[in-house]
């Protein structure tokens, strides 16, 4: 094979993961704001987050097109393979991760109306600030090719499901304190539901970045709480 | 003085001398060759211009005091001050036009470097930097040809907030579009931005609570309860309890925006702290009696413990040591009060007992300077180690202990603070979970022979 063909096509693989990396950047950009905007009642915030979603979509469909067509035109093997399906999957995972961030911004306008509830509020800020840390990692982990980083990612998820936990049970104590902010509640609750699942598309994705390097899936057992679950 | 000749020779003329001489080295290097040491020294005399020139457009023309340093220019390796220069600057050249992540780095500093990890030259901007802003600015630097800036955080362990300012650079004419990035660190004005909004939050917070008690019993009053004698007057109590709640927290308020006032206007006057003290149990001798608490206190000499200060202030805060270490006694336990004098201001305190201390304010450190050290002990539940650092925060309460008849404001150790800053004091506690917390306070000792000047 041709030298030049062979390092256009390392290029093109480059190229296509510097794409998820700029989705990446603008999704972790999309929670950061939808957290911010929730915690700051700031409803112009809440509304360019959930308006700049079409963006994301369009990176993801781009990301899919051009992963389709370099699985199309060079028939990677391997490694190579692997990269290409990497990209798209991540794409997937970010572009729902956008959904839940513009799902916060429009509770965010809805809870704008209601009575502020200070301490929840706070808790679950601190909730989305490790959230949003841990998809920081993982994506800097996937830049960085670095398989531990990704694994310390994936193994430390239990903490999010612990905050999520804790913020279950303040809520409930919340609602049951006066039934007239259930309403305002059940929207904190979902808030909160979808920033543990933000939590879960990064684990998610560092589980898709380990494949990508090793080839292999991460086997140990994660310890997982399900308390809510029983 | 007069200035000296080559004092004239101010910034802006050897600025525009120095850019007007690197930039057809820049150009001439980028035309020759893709990369390079020779691109980069180039480039680097060119950015430290435009650096320069940007800061200098922000702050404003000052008179030129000392001379210049005589030096020719080319004897001082610009591109090294760059390199060194604390904010983080970089340079990025513009990939296929619509292919936002295709622009890489021309050039990176070494705080630029450490910040976003960079390993090597020539990678893409998105693996440094993939804040969808800071792409947008860039993109317009590149392709519009506009300056810009805008804000974005680091996020992470460290958050870091920064300012991010993106202006187009002249590059070759038929090389890719130049742009430069700069950063600046603005960590410090975004907390003290969220701490203002943060307390403006929590006083409201406190005082609509006694309010919100108050005017549901005046509801309950007027109506359902209007005829029933026994309820009216367990109401009202409730009701006196509030409001008087109320006033001691508008109180607080009041004098901790009274010391911050004056908290760089030192105090006149001779306060003798042991008898401070003595005058402070005497009048808590009431609440004292109720609680069943008993109070260890036995004053030093007179005389030993004369300070400089507010007689009011200073009686102020043993006063909330005191009540704080009622607060949070059990009944039938002890608080010991003590007053040593005097200490001499390079040795520590001391401590007092084990478990976790941390000192909450350090004074500036004066030669020869001697203290009297109040100490206020108390064996109540303790205060978890975590808790420690944030004890003088206003409105900050121990998770656990905000419940109950606890009747504080959470101001009062803010109040302490600040009182003791501005009689040059430290301050300092020590706490075991279980056996209890021992605040220490120590104060400059009065200088011996001065005797109030009158100043009329």
């Amino acid at each position: 094979m041709n030298e030049h063909i062979v390092r256009s096509f390392e290029e093109e693989l480059n190229q296509l993961a510097a794409e998820v990396v700029r989705m990446g950047g603008l999704a972790e950009a999309q929670v950061n704001d939808a957290i911010h905007a929730f915690a700051r009642r700031d409803v112009t915030q809440a509304q360019a987050v959930i308006a700049r979603d079409k963006k994301l979509d369009g990176l993801e469909v781009d990301i899919e097109r051009a992963a389709i067509r370099l699985i199309a035109l060079r028939q990677p093997m391997a490694n190579d393979l692997r990269r290409a399906m990497a990209a798209m999957k991540i794409a997937m995972n970010l572009e729902r991760c956008g959904d839940l961030a513009k799902n916060i911004g429009k509770r965010t306008l809805i809870l704008v109306e209601a009575e502020p509830a200070g301490p929840v509020t706070r808790s679950i800020e601190r909730m989305g600030r490790l959230v949003a840390s841990r998809l920081k990692e993982v994506l800097d982990a996937y830049i960085a090719n670095d398989v531990d980083r990704a694994v310390a990612v994936w193994a430390s998820d239990t903490e999010v499901d612990e905050h999520y936990e804790s913020l279950f049970r303040e809520l409930l104590t919340y609602m049951m304190g006066d039934p007239r902010t259930i309403t305002a509640g059940a929207h904190l609750l979902f808030v909160a539901k979808n920033l543990e699942r933000i939590g879960d598309h990064a684990t998610n994705i560092a589980e898709i970045v380990h494949f990508e390097i090793t080839g292999q899936e991460i086997v140990s057992d994660r310890p997982k709480m399900d308390s809510l679950s029983q | 003085m007069p200035p000296e000749p080559e004092a004239r020779l101010n910034r802006p003329i050897l600025l525009s001398a120095l850019v007007g001489a690197a930039a057809p080295l820049v150009l001439a290097a980028v035309g020759q060759a893709q990369t390079g040491p020779a691109v980069i020294a180039g480039l680097a005399i060119a950015v430290l211009g435009v650096f320069l020139a940007q800061r200098r457009a922000e702050t404003p023309a000052a008179p030129v005091v000392r001379p210049v340093v005589a030096a020719p220019p080319d004897a001082i390796p610009y591109a090294t001050i760059l390199e060194i220069l604390d904010e983080p600057v970089m340079i990025i050249k513009a990939g296929e036009p619509g292919e936002s992540a295709d622009h890489r780095l021309v050039f990176a500093n070494t705080a630029a470097r450490a910040l976003f990890r960079i390993q090597n030259l020539n990678t893409r901007l998105v693996t440094a930097i993939r804040n969808p802003q800071v792409t947008e600015l860039v993109d317009e630097a590149l392709f519009g040809g506009m300056a810009g800036h805008g804000a974005f955080d680091t996020g992470g362990a460290q958050d870091r907030s920064w300012r991010v300012m993106a202006r187009p650079l002249a590059g070759p004419l038929d090389g890719p579009p130049l742009a430069l990035l700069t950063l600046r660190d603005q960590t410090d004005l975004r907390r003290a931005e969220r701490m203002r909004a943060d307390f403006l939050a929590n006083a409201s917070h406190e005082l609509r609570t006694p309010l919100a008690s108050l005017s549901g019993f005046i509801e309950t009053l007027r109506g359902p309860a209007r005829d029933d004698a026994e309820a009216r007057d367990r109401f009202l109590g409730i009701m006196q309890t509030q409001a008087e709640r109320m006033a001691r927290l508008i109180d607080d308020l009041m004098s901790l925006s009274r010391i911050e006032l004056n908290e760089h206007v030192a105090p006149r006057g001779r306060v003798d702290l042991s008898m401070a003290v003595t005058d402070v149990v005497d009048a808590l001798t009431p609440v004292i009696r109720d609680r069943g608490v008993t109070v260890d206190w036995t004053p030093p000499p007179r005389g030993v413990a004369s300070i400089e200060g507010d007689r009011d202030q200073i009686v102020q805060v043993i006063q909330n040591l005191v009540e704080n270490a009622l607060k949070y006694s059990p009944g039938d336990a002890a608080i010991r009060l003590e007053v040593i004098a005097p200490v001499p201001g390079d040795a520590s305190p001391g401590r007092d007992m084990e478990g976790a201390g941390l000192t909450l304010l350090t004074p500036d450190h004066h030669a020869g300077e001697h203290y009297a050290v109040l100490r206020v002990r108390d064996s109540g539940q303790g205060i978890p180690r975590d808790a420690l650092p944030r004890l003088t925060e206003r409105f900050y309460r121990v998770e656990g202990q905000k419940s109950g008849d606890r009747s504080g404001t959470g101001l009062g150790l803010a109040i302490v603070k600040h009182i003791v800053n501005r009689h040059r004091g430290g301050l300092s506690v020590e706490s075991l979970e279980g056996r209890g917390s021992t605040f220490s306070v120590w104060l400059p000792l009065a200088a011996d022979p001065a005797p109030d000047q009158p100043l009329s």
